[in-house]
């Protein structure tokens, strides 16, 4: 085991880099995901039948087809339309349309299953449709949503290392150059999947966390 | 390489590409499937050791990026096992084993949706727990795990495309050969999106009348 | 002036309510009786625009419901307390009460939060401005819900069975709460299955038969034995009510 690290610590800053790097594409991509799943969301549920179809095929295509598939798609396609963005930036944007699709879903449900009750007290009251979804319906379907919304964000970290694969140094990326570079690529990759795994393991506690504390007032004795 | 059109043999390798493809999904889901069960009777026998081996192998899977186990597989085991690694070999060994994790988790909490009732009847009555596994829990369990299981195998079809990465020719290592090739990236990869779309499509159709008779067959008289 | 003429409505292929007439004058308190499926609910849904009629007209102070503008300004003018409450689960009890006098009828935040402590005080929950609905008792969300609705300084106030979901005993403090606004000039309009409370707070009393208007008389000829008791109909419902000890 020492000997290992003795041989890994030199790489450890690279290593270190490639963790942050992953972690910043995540963050940015999560909140991607969330606001184009709420926007996906809440065409679902519009009254109008074209936005709702749009929406529909949307979510479909891009939970039907691979992540790879469409990161070459943004990778290789968006320099044809002239747009010249870095590897890091396609990623994020790769990675937010994927999310976004699942994010949808879980946000659709979350929506659907409101106490009907309650849209009905407040349009009564005369709120515009669009207050009754900013201010009612958006933030108890995003409070009861949290958890699901945690597992996208966990799958979005191990989709993540796909992105090396167009280049961006990330975790798996550095970690590739990494086994190359000492011929060591059984511990180089063991010691990665063990980095993901307590990253995920960590993740999944912040998230319980975080539900419970914004869940805590429509929790007590409802 | 020359940069050049787009030919009617691209179709055949587009063909061959899925075909392999669709090979790799049906062996990894048949072993993948089969080492479940293999873990999910470990677990219900309560095997000491080998239970908590399936377990810490099964969470390791689950919250891993395949990518790297694929590089795992791949690259750190011929390095140190000293072993000949193909690449179709590794994809196969690597996926296999990432299906059976998933697999037995949903079966391990198909056979936990069964009533605790119905086997504490069955072992008042006497009935093994080989009996009682098959007889009774697994008809249910079965029907509770079929849905779960296809949109499984349907994650898993968009799984396989990361063998491209490390060089078995799939449709997606086609994809970026025609992409290299015909510079051509929206008329490419949307080809090859449509492809996988397609299959999935037709995979979830098929899961869905398999479970459509599968809970047909099992009557539940309401009890 | 609440105006309902002539108005039906059909749930699929049920008529729910056939050809009803009635006024409702301001200052004026009307309950609406009848058994479970008269249509009681559907009517009073039809005049807040959560059912829309099939046919007929409603009119709230000469605003059309069934027209967009017209449904918007009758909601600015009517308020409505629900049985099962509807209290916003996210929201505190003083945000809950505040939120349509901000967004709908833009008042000044400060100035509505006063408002609304003064309500909370006037039910008797001055000291709960920032608890959660979900740890408030059912009598006392009921409480919410009507501070809720006359923060909206509305010229009719809507009830629907807004007790039938309470034990006797938070009934009891809703009702007193109700009894005080009707006293007060509250133009207020029931749909109630507590026969004695009606008696003694409302001028008049309607009667639903299966989605007909059976009767529309004041209080006091309703009760008379050759008023509202010589309809049989009626006279059996009553003593039914008497008998489930529902007083």
């Amino acid at each position: 085991m020492n000997r290992l690290w003795r041989m890994l610590e030199p790489y450890s800053g690279f290593i270190l880099d490639g963790f942050l790097l992953t972690l910043l594409a995540c963050i940015c991509a999560i909140i991607g995901a969330v606001c184009i799943g709420a926007a996906i969301a809440s065409l679902r549920t519009s009254q109008n039948r074209v936005a709702r179809g749009v929406a529909f095929a949307y979510a479909d295509i891009f939970r039907n087809v691979p992540f790879i598939v469409q990161l070459f798609f943004f990778f290789y396609g968006l320099p044809e339309l002239g747009i010249y963005i870095g590897a890091f930036e396609t990623g994020v944007i790769a990675l937010s349309f994927s999310g976004g699709a699942f994010v949808s879903d879980v946000i659709r449900s979350g929506i659907l299953s409101i106490d009907q009750g309650i849209i009905e007290a407040a349009k009564v009251s005369g709120l515009s449709r669009y207050k009754i979804f900013t201010k009612i319906v958006l933030p108890i379907a995003m409070r009861t949503s949290v958890r699901p919304i945690g597992s996208v964000l966990i799958n979005l970290i191990l989709t993540s290392s796909i992105l090396s694969t167009i280049t961006l140094n990330e975790l798996t990326g550095s970690a590739k150059i990494v086994a190359s570079t000492t011929f060591r690529p059984f511990e180089v990759y063991a010691m990665l999947l063990v980095l993901y795994a307590s990253l995920t393991y960590a993740l999944s506690a912040a998230i319980s966390a975080v539900h419970r504390r914004l869940n805590r007032s429509m929790e007590i004795g409802a | 390489m020359r940069y050049s059109d787009f030919t009617p043999y691209d179709l055949i390798l587009l063909l061959n590409g899925l075909g392999v493809s669709l090979g790799l999904f049906l062996a990894t889901t048949i072993i993948g499937v089969f080492l479940a069960v293999m873990f999910t009777l470990v677990s219900y026998y309560r095997i000491p050791v080998l239970t908590q081996v399936v377990v810490a192998l099964t969470e390791m899977l689950k919250n891993s990026p395949v990518l790297v186990q694929l590089f795992l597989v791949f690259f750190g085991a011929p390095a140190f096992f000293h072993v000949n690694m193909t690449p179709v070999a590794a994809a196969t060994l690597t996926i296999s084993l990432n299906t059976a994790a998933f697999a037995y988790v949903i079966m391990r909490s198909a056979i936990a949706s069964v009533d605790v009732e119905q086997i504490a009847a069955a072992e008042v009555f006497g009935h093994s727990r080989w009996q009682i596994l098959t007889l009774i829990i697994s008809p249910q369990a079965a029907a509770f795990a079929i849905g779960p299981l296809v949109g499984l195998m349907i994650n898993q079809l968009q799984v396989t495309s990361l063998i491209s990465v490390i060089g078995v020719m799939d449709l997606t290592k086609i994809g970026n050969i025609l992409n290299l090739r015909t510079l051509q990236p929206f008329i490419v990869w949307t080809a090859i999106g449509a492809l996988y779309y397609v299959t999935a499509k037709i995979l979830a159709s098929v899961g869905g009348r398999v479970e459509k008779n599968l809970r047909r067959s099992v009557v539940w008289g309401g009890i | 002036m609440i105006l309902i003429e002539n108005v039906e409505k059909t749930f699929g292929t049920a008529k729910v309510l056939r050809n009803i007439n009635l006024q409702v004058k301001p200052g004026e308190v009307l309950t609406i009786l009848g058994s479970s499926g008269s249509g009681k609910s559907t009517l009073i849904r039809c005049l807040n625009g959560l059912e829309k009629l099939t046919d007929g007209k409603i009119t709230v102070d000469g605003h059309d419901v069934s027209t967009r503008q017209g449904l918007a300004a009758a909601r600015k003018r009517s308020a409505t307390v629900f049985q099962l409450f509807n209290l916003y689960p996210h929201k505190t009890v003083l945000q809950n009460i505040t939120l349509a006098p901000v967004e709908v009828l833009k008042h000044d935040k400060r100035a509505a939060e006063a408002r609304a402590q003064e309500l909370l005080e006037l039910v008797g929950l001055g000291d709960f401005a920032a608890a959660w609905p979900q740890s408030l008792s059912g009598g006392q969300r009921q409480r919410v819900g009507i501070c809720r609705a006359l923060a909206m300084e509305p010229s009719y106030l809507l009830l629907d069975e807004v007790t039938s979901s309470l034990d006797p005993e938070m009934t009891g403090e809703v009702l007193d709460i109700l009894a005080e606004l009707a006293k007060a000039g509250t133009t207020m309009i029931f749909v109630t299955h507590e026969v004695e409370f009606a008696r003694q707070i409302s001028d008049r009393i309607v009667f639903l038969e299966q989605g007909e208007l059976l009767v529309d008389m004041d209080v006091e000829t309703f009760f008379a034995a050759d008023g509202g008791m010589a309809v049989p109909r009626i006279a059996q419902f009553l003593s039914r009510m008497k008998k489930d000890g529902v007083q």
